[in-house]
């Protein structure tokens, strides 16, 4: 397998549109990678720069070491898989998988052990001599992991495979890809737009907006450590309450609500005391307590969890509560609630506050 | 069997067998050609009998049934095997049908073959031969041809299906 570099990557189209900027990576050898971010944030144009099927405007692709900007597609040793199969739909399963390999014109024999070799990581030997249109889209998808598997090439590419799907496919082909990565030790580059996607898949996130990267860490770094506001609103579900909020005797003033605070919890904020900043807060964060008034909306049963929405306060800002347990709240409740654990963003930067900063 | 025959026995679980299928889509070809070239312009209503009309069937016929059994033999079915040994000796027979009966024969035509000599444009009578010596070899070879590709064909998917039978057999016993 490979480690990969993308160094300074920028993607300018012929209309002087950038689509990604200054995108730097290292990928460790073996390492997970998913590239998550809204629409049109730049991640499946990354993607595409790496396989080759983007030219890269500047900056370089390291592959071993070896500078593979300007090499063609077909050179890099790189296998995609696509949204949407992309398979040939008059080939069997078989031939679909083999296809690649009898283009290089390898030898038969071989070709026959690899793509049983295939098949059989993705349960999917029963199926060979069925053609794509018989098989569910799950099947059809590990079909299109499979062509690329009998490459054997040095990384894997992943354009979203997974958005046609339904939900609970979509679920068992997660794990199908995982367990595949275990078991290949591959090195991947996965591109979505679903946080649940990249936080159970990935070894690292790296979330972008708008052409550029946000943060690159660990599901738990970007979920735990957000760097700014767009990461922390964006993973996480439901996403992170925001809160404008005033700093003023060692109290945070938000509208309809006041939160008392840790002497911890001021030394990180002694620089922005009398300054409004932006109080964040999961929905996970916040549970039934006797600190803040919640004048409640709806009510939404998941089972093990339940969705309370509400305002803080009887005229503040929308809220969202993620409680544990059955709750039976009616609209018009005013529920007690308290916050557990806060993050701090500055209002003007949009970066998190955090210890270090001190 | 070494393992690189055993190898190639089992991809034929998954693949087709494109060899006899193309052997029959060959003779196709042959006979096709066989056809066109039976016939001479400067002939008349000759050919204008029963014969021909029931020849004319008969390729039909044979492409259709020699089509489905190139379709059989490609999922190493062995009955259309012996469709295609049937239909190369059939080939065979029809040499000696109309080309047989052709060769040979001559007709004479009247006063409406012109001889073009110098700008001279001279009423004559004079004998034609339905299929000269050159047209018969012709076309015995495309009949002969299209039948060894039956034949051929018929012998690989023999060969073939039975090695893909015994495969089958001995993966269900392991089973």
């Amino acid at each position: 397998m490979a480690q990969l570099n993308l160094q300074h990557l920028d993607k300018i189209y012929d209309n002087n549109v950038q689509a990604v900027y200054d995108f730097n990576l290292d990928v460790a050898d073996g390492e997970l990678i998913v590239l998550v971010g809204p629409s049109g944030c730049g991640k499946s144009t990354t993607l595409r720069m790496v396989a080759g099927l983007e030219d890269i405007s500047a900056g370089h692709l390291l592959l071993d070491g070896r500078d593979i900007t300007r090499a063609p597609a077909k050179d890099r040793d790189m296998a995609m898989v696509f949204q949407n199969y992309a398979l040939y739909g008059h080939m069997t399963i078989y031939e679909n998988m083999a296809f690649s390999l009898t283009l290089r014109h390898e030898d038969k024999n071989v070709i026959h052990k690899k793509v049983l070799a295939a098949a059989e990581i993705l349960g999917l030997t029963e199926q060979l001599n069925k053609k794509p249109s018989q098989l569910s889209g799950g099947q059809r998808q590990r079909v299109a992991m499979g062509r690329s598997i009998v490459r054997n090439p040095k990384v894997f590419l992943f354009d979203e495979p997974l958005s046609n799907l339904d939900a609970k496919l979509r679920g068992a082909t997660r794990r199908e890809i995982l367990l595949l990565h275990k078991r290949l030790g591959a090195t991947m580059l996965y591109v979505t737009h679903d946080q649940t996607e990249a936080l159970t898949l990935a070894d690292r996130i790296v979330c972008m907006s708008m052409g550029h990267v946000q943060q690159i860490g660990t599901p738990l770094e970007l979920y735990d450590r957000p760097d700014n506001i767009f990461v922390a609103s964006f993973i996480g579900l439901p996403p992170m309450n925001m809160f404008d909020v005033l700093f003023v005797d060692g109290k945070l003033r938000g509208k309809g609500f006041e939160v008392a605070l840790s002497d911890e919890q001021k030394h990180t904020l002694r620089h922005h005391y009398g300054l409004e900043l932006v109080l964040g807060v999961r929905p996970e964060d916040i549970s039934l307590g006797d600190d803040i008034s919640m004048l409640v909306s709806t009510n939404e049963n998941l089972g093990m969890n339940t969705l309370v929405h509400g305002q803080m306060g009887t005229s503040g800002e929308r809220v969202t509560a993620k409680l544990r347990g059955w709750c039976s709240f009616t609209g018009g409740d005013l529920a007690r609630v308290k916050i557990t654990k806060m993050h701090f963003f500055d209002k003007d930067t949009t970066r998190a506050i955090r210890q270090e900063d001190r | 069997m070494n393992e690189e025959r055993s190898i190639e026995v089992d991809r034929m679980r998954f693949t087709k067998n494109t060899q006899s299928s193309r052997m029959a889509i060959l003779a196709i070809v042959f006979n096709v050609l066989y056809f066109i070239s039976i016939y001479k312009s400067d002939v008349g209503n000759y050919y204008y009998t029963a014969l021909i009309g029931i020849s004319i069937v008969y390729n039909l016929v044979f492409m259709l049934l020699t089509f489905l059994c190139s379709e059989g033999v490609k999922n190493y079915k062995r009955g259309f095997s012996w469709a295609m040994i049937a239909l190369g000796i059939m080939q065979i027979v029809r040499i000696f049908i109309i080309p047989a009966k052709m060769h040979g024969t001559v007709i004479e035509k009247g006063a409406q073959t012109v001889l073009h000599i110098l700008n001279y444009h001279i009423p004559a009578t004079m004998d034609v031969a339905v299929m000269g010596l050159g047209q018969f070899i012709l076309v015995v070879v495309l009949l002969i041809l299209s039948a060894l590709c039956l034949f051929r064909g018929a012998a690989v998917n023999f060969k073939k299906s039975r090695a893909l039978a015994d495969h089958i057999a001995n993966l269900n016993m392991q089973l």
